[in-house]
């Protein structure tokens, strides 16, 4: 009797224990999730922003920003973030001009006329890029110190290719040693080394050498192609290229099917052999049947006679 | 042969007035013919909107329809020239049942389609808009070409036929029809140089419609297997297709043999040898379909690949399962299991076995034709519900049944004017069995 009675009193303070434990629990939880909220509201993602800059056969000068975050432990490329570009320093006056990323996260302007003047103040120039604080994302700066520099594409007999690198130093161009050069072939959606090696170092004198190893490779028309001399990525350069039209390839000239005799063509164009086919077959099936009509004249005229 | 026992054969043979039941047979078909013309109306005012078909199928039962008839109509080649090519003397009494199923089903292919064309006022436009690369270009040609050759085909064995039916003119009891005779074959004078060439003209035709009923329903197959899709990207539909046609076409003949033995009484001239016979031709037949069958749909299902899934699951286990399984059971299990034994080629059991056949085979159509249109390799986007579903609306089943009544009507009519049974070739070969056994 007493042990059974112990043990519901036991189960009694177990349950009004468990009451109000559950009650403290309950409000954690509440309270936790009221927390979550508040921050998850206030919480952004931190942008990663970083500028290149791009010079295009010695003519062409653009600079590309790129957004990135890491977001679920990813990094991944951010669209619709506006970029502010600058030169030299982050002034208004400065402002090269705004983008807004793409859906690779790359935003791109061309160098306005209107840089001139800081652009040729010294050998070496800096950019910066700059996004401001929005819903999702923090601001975010990046920036590039530029030195000036150029590159040269030349040919030689025996199909040989030479890409000279030259930085401006002092108001002089000066050969660059140690630098990796891409000599490659432009073709439609990527480049095509001229031979085994993708990248050729420069010498003392800047120079690059390469042969071109790639016969019968179809040009255009006249069967030109187009050789082309890149560095990438340069920490110092950044990204260089030259390009240059050689008569190397094999002439290619487009054949189009399009209003040719085909099975696919439109009507009148159903190729030859097609239509001496079916129309040998027609002729021979309904000449038959022509002579056996033939034939019922004929059963007439033996009727008749 | 004694010439009572050819006036015997004669007036057996002669064609008949419609009893009772012929009658009724008659007016039944009619009216499936009027409800059909009725709802052909409907769609001619209305449009195809009448119909159920939609962008996904946009060959409903109307061009099921249409390969059934096509496949039907090979059966004028299988009985009049290969059994004919073959020397098989017995099929002589089935050679015009088999050759006016041919006619009406391959007229009634070439109106279906027609219909199915939705604007009849288009019609020409299909040739003088054809282009040759087209299978449909091809299977207009070939439907002409075909129509031609079973018309000749009927026309020469029924001249000296003719011949008999205007001597016995007051039998037919009509002067149209006795004008019609004469129109037809007055000139039929039965010589030997008119024979010769009669008989030469049908084995030139037997041998051109071979290739021609061939051609007629692999070029069938070709509007099919010419077009990337689940269930038609195959290359042995042009012998899966000539296998199913040569065994609903032989189907269809059991069927009419039974019919014209009991309405005509023609127990001695279409006897039980001849279904003993037919239902060993349709054991074979369906045999053979059913191999072509099996590799139809055995080698995709070994593979499975995840666009034909959809479309075999669903014939296999799906929403068409119970007509596929139906199908297959009807047009061919049930049939070989029948007519396998002795017994089950018996008039009664063959008849019901070429029934089912023909039954089962128009299913087998409706099979091959819809339920891949409702599987596209690349399916529209936001298209309504009822795109994805197919259920032919009451004017597209009565204008099919009026054209299967039509098909039956000609059938019917023409067994009215002409001897169903070649009547002086039933002679012919009497007297020349005589002749064998005087000899021996």
């Amino acid at each position: 009797m007493l042990v059974s009675e112990s043990r519901a009193l036991g189960t009694k303070i177990n349950k009004r224990h468990m009451k109000k434990h559950s009650k403290i629990f309950l409000s954690a939880i509440l309270l936790q999730l009221l927390v979550n909220a508040v921050f998850a509201q206030a919480e952004k993602n931190s942008l990663s922003l970083s500028v290149g800059y791009f010079n295009s056969n010695n003519q062409t000068q653009y600079l590309i920003a790129r957004a990135k975050s890491k977001i679920d432990g990813k990094f991944q490329m951010i669209p619709g973030i506006s970029v502010s570009f600058y030169i030299s320093t982050e002034t208004p006056e400065n402002l090269l001009g705004k983008a807004v990323t793409n859906d690779k996260g790359e935003a791109l302007i061309f160098m306005p006329p209107k840089a001139k003047d800081e652009w040729m103040k010294s050998a070496k120039v800096g950019f910066l890029v700059s996004s401001a604080s929005t819903k999702l994302f923090d601001e975010a700066k990046g920036s590039f110190d530029l030195t000036k520099a150029k590159i040269l594409i030349d040919t030689a007999a025996d199909k040989k290719i030479t890409a000279t690198v030259m930085e401006l130093k002092d108001s002089v161009w000066t050969p660059v040693k140690a630098v990796d050069v891409k000599i490659a072939i432009k073709r439609l959606d990527a480049d095509l080394n001229v031979a085994d090696a993708p990248t050729y170092a420069t010498d003392s004198l800047g120079i690059a050498s390469a042969d071109f190893k790639r016969d019968s490779l179809p040009g255009d028309a006249k069967g030109n192609l187009t050789l082309i001399a890149k560095v990438e990525d340069n920490d110092l350069y950044g990204n260089l290229s030259a390009e240059k039209v050689v008569p190397w390839g094999k002439s290619f000239k487009y054949y189009s099917e399009f209003d040719k005799r085909t099975l696919f063509a439109r009507r009148g164009k159903s190729p030859m052999w097609l239509e001496l086919l079916a129309y040998s077959i027609v002729v021979a099936v309904w000449g038959v049947l022509i002579y056996l009509v033939g034939q019922i004249k004929k059963l007439k005229k033996l009727g008749v006679n | 042969m004694e010439s009572l026992a050819k006036q015997k054969i004669i007036e057996d043979l002669l064609p008949q007035k419609f009893g009772k039941a012929g009658k009724i047979w008659v007016v039944i078909l009619l009216a499936f013919c009027t409800l059909g013309f009725v709802a052909y109306c409907m769609q001619l005012s209305k449009g195809l909107v009448v119909t159920a078909m939609r962008d996904y199928v946009s060959w409903g039962i109307y061009i099921s329809n249409f390969v059934f008839f096509v496949a039907i109509s090979l059966v004028g080649s299988l009985i009049t020239a290969v059994l004919r090519l073959s020397q098989a003397k017995w099929s002589t009494p089935l050679t015009r049942i088999a050759e006016i199923i041919a006619v009406s089903a391959i007229t009634f292919a070439s109106i279906i389609i027609v219909v199915d064309m939705g604007r009849p006022d288009r019609f020409y436009n299909l040739f003088i808009h054809a282009r040759l690369q087209s299978p449909i270009v091809w299977d207009v040609i070939v439907i002409t070409t075909y129509f031609f050759v079973s018309i000749l085909l009927l026309y020469f064995p029924l001249l000296p036929d003719m011949a008999i039916l205007m001597k016995f003119k007051d039998k037919t009891g009509m002067a149209w029809l006795n004008k019609m005779y004469a129109f037809l074959g007055s000139f039929w004078k039965n010589t030997k140089a008119q024979i010769h060439i009669s008989e030469k003209a049908v084995n030139i035709l037997s041998i051109t419609i071979i290739p021609v009923a061939f051609a007629i329903h692999t070029v069938t197959s070709w509007l099919f297997a010419t077009t990337y899709r689940p269930g038609w990207d195959s290359t042995n539909f042009g012998a899966y297709f000539i296998s199913g046609a040569f065994l609903v076409g032989a189907g269809a003949v059991v069927v009419a043999m039974y019919v014209f033995r009991k309405a005509y009484h023609l127990e001695k001239y279409i006897q039980n040898e001849h279904f003993d016979k037919m239902g060993k031709v349709l054991v074979m037949l369906a045999l053979l379909y059913l191999y072509f069958n099996v590799n139809e749909f055995l080698v995709p299902a070994f593979k499975m690949k995840k666009s034909e899934e959809e479309h075999l699951m669903g014939l296999f286990t799906g929403e068409f399962a119970p007509v596929f399984w139906f199908a297959i059971s009807t047009a061919m299990i049930i049939p070989i299991l029948i007519l396998i034994t002795k017994r089950g080629r018996k008039p009664l059991p063959a008849f019901i076995a070429g029934l089912l056949v023909v039954i089962g085979s128009w299913f087998k159509r409706y099979l091959i034709v819809t339920p891949t249109l409702l599987h596209p390799f690349l399916p529209m986007h936001d298209v309504p519900e009822a795109y994805k579903h197919y259920f032919p609306t009451w004017q597209e089943w009565a204008i099919a049944l009026g054209s299967l009544a039509g098909a039956l009507l000609i059938v019917t009519l023409f067994a009215r004017i002409f001897p169903i049974i070649p009547i002086q070739e039933t002679i012919t070969e009497i007297e020349e069995h005589e002749m064998s056994i005087t000899k021996i």
